[in-house]
């Protein structure tokens, strides 16, 4: 049998064990799951070593003049000290490790959101009210109008997720502050247009991977047959 | 205090990567990208670690007296070959290429389409236990995006009036959606602000 023809009988004979799935879960779907599962880890982990700890650890510390050895000293020992999460009574020796990553996780967070989110998306919904470019009143108009609805749309969203209560007496009442319930009520349907929107995008990327799947299924069992 | 020389190393790396990415002194900026580089490296050996975890629960259940589970063996066995074969031939190898374009994608793919199935049940049992406004809004906000994203109006997109309405349409799951963004930035800012003053500490477990 040609290397080839093995592989895509095997890629077959996957993609109709998943598609099993459709007629219930079976025990056939759950080992593929866990072929696919240990393949991923398998993958991920040759990746990891080869992508990550040997460059960046393993090379360096082979190579590097020595003062930038002295340097690799401190990520090698919170390496190893990470190891140590592996054994749940010495896994308080991780914890250094695991505050370094936290820290500059979350620094890297509050950095991402502020830069790349918060400025973007502000600036985003300021620029349609910037008429300066605009040639002709109609269509001045139309980004104005298409601005407020912007704005609208997302202060409401946003009051949406405030859960704040009002307070009544030194006592939170439970209830929300009325402008708020008004502003969520609102946000309420620009968060289902967009959910919906969100759906129509995965529902069609997932069809037409279904679509593909098939398209392969068909093309492996129509030479069979003829 | 709990765990202090982990709070004192979360606190001082956090700090210290925040301020070389907001003030632009060359030692701030370089301790930044050393900071980063060591944990780039550290999530690689999380990565590991979880890993191996991963492992040794399967092989716990495997083993197991009781509830022995056999498909854990399939997952040990897939590993073992995989990475065996990864560490001797490398990952670029084409046979690595093999299990990936052969194996992996294919069942990736398969259960994207198991989710299309999954998601029209699911949207037709939504309407069945949940009716409402908000549902009948929301299922016509996936028709009408479905329509949209099929490509069957982009021949009507030279007349002139349809034109401005589709794309009024357009933008309305842009303004949820700038709401939903903005509602996640604050709260990766605060849940990151807590971290750096030592309220939150994830690490110390």
């Amino acid at each position: 049998m040609a290397p080839d023809l093995l592989w895509t009988l095997i890629a077959f004979f996957l993609t109709i064990l998943v598609l099993s799935y459709v007629l219930g879960d079976n025990a056939l779907f759950r080992m593929v799951m866990m072929i696919f599962v240990g393949i991923s880890a398998g993958y991920g982990a040759v990746l990891l070593f080869y992508q990550v700890i040997m460059p960046r650890l393993i090379t360096p510390l082979m190579t590097a003049p020595p003062a930038d050895r002295m340097v690799l000293i401190i990520p090698a020992v919170l390496s190893i000290l990470l190891l140590f999460k592996l054994s749940p009574r010495l896994s308080i020796l991780g914890n250094p490790s695991m505050a370094l990553l936290t820290g500059v996780g979350a620094a890297v967070a509050i950095g991402g959101a502020v830069s790349g989110t918060l400025f973007g998306q502000i600036s985003g919904t300021i620029s349609l009210f910037d008429l300066s470019g605009l040639s002709s009143a109609g269509s001045a108009i139309s980004q104005l109008f298409g601005g407020i609805v912007l704005l609208t749309g997302t202060i409401c969203s946003l009051a949406y997720f405030h859960f704040g209560a009002r307070k009544k007496g030194g006592e939170n009442t439970g209830a929300q502050p009325a402008i708020i319930q008004l502003l969520a009520g609102i946000g309420k349907v620009f968060i289902a247009i967009t959910l919906g929107a969100l759906f129509a995008g995965v529902l069609a990327a997932s069809l037409a991977a279904l679509i593909e799947r098939l398209d392969f299924l068909i093309n492996v069992i129509k030479p069979m047959i003829s | 205090m709990r765990a202090p020389l982990s709070t004192a190393i979360a606190i001082g790396a956090g700090v210290l990567t925040l301020l070389g990415f907001f003030i632009p002194i060359e030692s701030l900026t370089s301790m930044r990208s050393l900071l980063i580089e060591w944990a780039v490296l550290l999530a690689g050996v999380a990565g590991l670690v979880a890993i191996v975890h991963l492992l040794s629960v399967h092989w716990r259940k495997m083993t197991a007296s009781h509830n022995r589970s056999v498909t854990s063996a399939f997952l040990l066995v897939a590993f073992g070959i995989t990475f065996a074969a990864g560490m001797v031939l490398k990952p670029g190898h084409p046979t690595i290429q093999k299990i990936v374009t052969h194996i992996q994608v294919p069942i990736e793919a398969s259960l994207m389409g198991v989710l299309a199935i999954s998601l029209t049940a699911a949207a037709i049992r939504l309407f069945q236990r949940r009716g409402g406004w908000m549902s009948v809004l929301f299922a016509v906000s996936a028709f009408v995006f479905l329509i949209l994203g099929s490509g069957f109006l982009s021949s009507f997109a030279n007349i002139p009036v349809l034109k401005d309405l589709l794309a009024a349409v357009n933008s309305l799951p842009v303004a949820g959606a700038r709401g939903i963004l903005i509602g996640v930035a604050l709260g990766s800012l605060t849940t990151g602000l807590r971290v750096l003053l030592g309220t939150d500490r994830p690490y110390s477990g």
